[in-house]
């Protein structure tokens, strides 16, 4: 069964069409990335799977239901927890605090929190400034917390927005092995990532998004190695 | 809730022990002019106690809680002129109390469904416009009596003075507030309120119902804000338009609560305290420069501590726990 069915998804802005008729569906504990030049509608995307805006038209199931249009929170509620491309702590409260908000809200059902939140912030490798304001952190760190923070809400799908962004090879490597570790514990990941190498190791499933369109899906290697990706992506480089 | 607040140290419960114990001692021994001042501290203590209820752990600055102080007067005063002879003063004032508190619970619903959409400095201006209209409709329509006024019975309690009568239900007044406040702060509600302080779609990403906290959170100050204007106008004896539909009410509580440390329960208190002090005795002969010092602390304050005396005073304090931590450190 998919978790997740985008259904001939549409977004308009005033004169602009950022998503047209995209559609696509996730499998159950796979990690799916989705890629595309800058502007091409990947953010707009995200932001309409998690509810910040409604789409124009078309249809978002989430393991049955329709979330279309659904506010935020339910949709947090329902189990999926989004990571910002940019970092957006809580910067007065402590790492830990701001990973225990998640832990004692996010998806509905049984919760410990505390276990959840000292476990995520081990798995993001944070234990060092668990008791740091959260506007103290380096990037890296940041970028972490965002992570721990969407796992804590112990989420059935987690929408990563290019987690890997600013970071360097070793920083970057380390966040994959995050992503790979969040798979194991049996949560869905949808990736957004210009990061190709990154996207190659992890993904199990590949989409390609230019100018709001879906124009390739499939396993990592035969997307990449399409000609139409390529030309409308890639370049030539990268074969 | 669990994991964001310690249990209540046992200093702090003495503290409060102590000052609650000289707080009930106080109108048997200060003189009716201090017993005044200390009545205007509990009251526009706990109004600004009520304010941070959104206030101070959001950037939803209410600049016109002034409405529900009026209208909650008004609410109480006009429903008592309704009720026949056999009802007594202190029936007339509980009834009124819960009329009041109905009719602002309603009247911050209806306001908040538009008006909490608004962020900042749109919210505060709102709130502004909204006191102003409440105020103007209340003198304008023959039917509220605001432009005249009138007057309300005099409640009486056999062996108090009626200064120390209206202390004490300013004290319970404060009292009230101050375990509304502590017991949100503490609570999921108050989590919730913080993280949307710091970050309101973050919070609603990790699940934090923001819309409906930020509701509770006005209905519950605009509530307890209407019982506070209730109780100030039996106090007074009389009331109009002017006496409770007043911006300097409104400006204050958000003074108090800056001067004090906005988001913490004693910070307005302690601020109320020192502003009525400080204009009422310091510059009692001085009236004309009320305001002008009102405004040159705001600025002050805003300036060189924008916690509040309390952030000041945290922030001293951690300093030198740091320092004495580096020079214990070999």
């Amino acid at each position: 069964m998919t978790l997740l069915t985008i259904d001939s998804l549409t977004k308009q802005f005033k004169g602009l069409r950022a998503i047209e008729e995209v559609s696509f569906t996730v499998e159950p504990q796979s990690i799916t990335s989705i890629v595309g030049p800058n502007g091409a509608g990947k953010s707009t995307l995200f932001n309409m799977i998690s509810g910040y805006l409604k789409p124009t038209a078309g249809k978002i199931l989430f393991d049955g239901r329709d979330i279309t249009g659904s506010a935020p929170y339910r949709v947090c509620r329902q189990g999926i927890a989004r990571a910002f491309q940019i970092s957006k702590p809580f910067p007065e409260l402590s790492v830990r605090e701001n990973v225990l908000v998640a832990a004692s809200f996010g998806r509905l059902g049984v919760r410990d929190p505390m276990a959840t939140t000292t476990q995520a912030i081990d798995i993001c490798h944070l234990t060092p400034w668990a008791n740091q304001p959260a506007g103290s952190l380096s990037i890296g760190n940041l970028r972490r917390l965002e992570l721990a923070r969407a796992i804590a809400a112990r989420p059935i799908l987690l929408l990563a927005d290019e987690p890997c962004a600013g970071l360097n090879e070793k920083e970057t490597r380390e966040l994959t092995d995050v992503l790979s570790k969040i798979r194991e514990a049996e949560v869905t990941v949808l990736l957004v990532e210009h990061d190709i190498k990154a996207v190659r190791r992890v993904s199990d499933r590949v989409i390609v998004i230019e100018a709001g369109r879906k124009i390739a899906d499939g396993a990592a290697a035969d997307v990449f190695a399409d000609q139409t990706v390529i030309d409308a992506y890639l370049g030539t480089t990268a074969s | 809730m669990r994991g964001f607040h310690k249990p209540v140290p046992a200093t702090v419960w003495a503290l409060a022990a102590l000052l609650l114990a000289g707080a009930v001692v106080l109108p048997f021994v200060a003189s009716p002019f201090h017993l005044r001042l200390a009545q205007q501290i509990l009251l526009f203590g706990g109004l600004a106690v009520a304010w941070n209820l959104l206030g101070g752990f959001t950037t939803y600055w209410s600049f016109g809680h002034a409405a529900f102080f009026g209208l909650g007067a008004f609410a109480a005063g006009l429903l008592g002129q309704q009720l026949g002879a056999e009802f007594s003063v202190a029936a007339r004032l509980i009834i009124g109390l819960a009329f009041a508190v109905a009719i602002s619970l309603v009247a911050a619903v209806a306001v908040a469904l538009p008006v909490l959409r608004l962020r900042g400095i749109y919210f505060a201006i709102a709130m502004l416009a909204f006191a102003q209209i409440l105020g103007e409709v209340s003198k304008t329509f023959d039917l509220f009596q605001g432009a005249m006024g009138f007057p309300l019975p005099l409640l009486k309690f056999p062996g108090l003075e009626k200064v120390q009568l209206f202390y004490f239900l300013f004290l319970l007044f404060c009292l009230v507030s101050v375990a509304v406040f502590v017991l949100v702060k503490r609570s999921r509600l108050g989590v919730g309120l913080t993280c949307i302080g710091q970050d309101e779609d973050t919070a609603a990403m990790l699940g934090v119902p923001t819309e409906r906290y930020k509701l509770v959170a006005f209905v519950l100050s605009a509530m307890l804000t209407a019982a506070g204007g209730v109780l100030y106008v039996y106090g007074l004896g009389f009331m109009t338009s002017e006496t409770v539909f007043r911006i300097d009410i409104s400006l204050n509580l958000i003074l108090f609560s800056m001067v004090g440390g906005i988001g913490t329960v004693a910070g307005p208190l302690i601020g109320a305290t020192i502003m009525i002090l400080l204009t009422q005795v310091v510059l009692g002969d001085l009236l004309d420069l009320h305001m002008m010092l009102t405004g040159a602390v705001l600025i002050a304050m805003v300036i060189l501590a924008p916690k509040g005396l309390l952030g000041l005073f945290r922030r001293a304090w951690s300093r030198r726990r740091l320092a004495e931590t580096v020079e214990a450190t070999p």
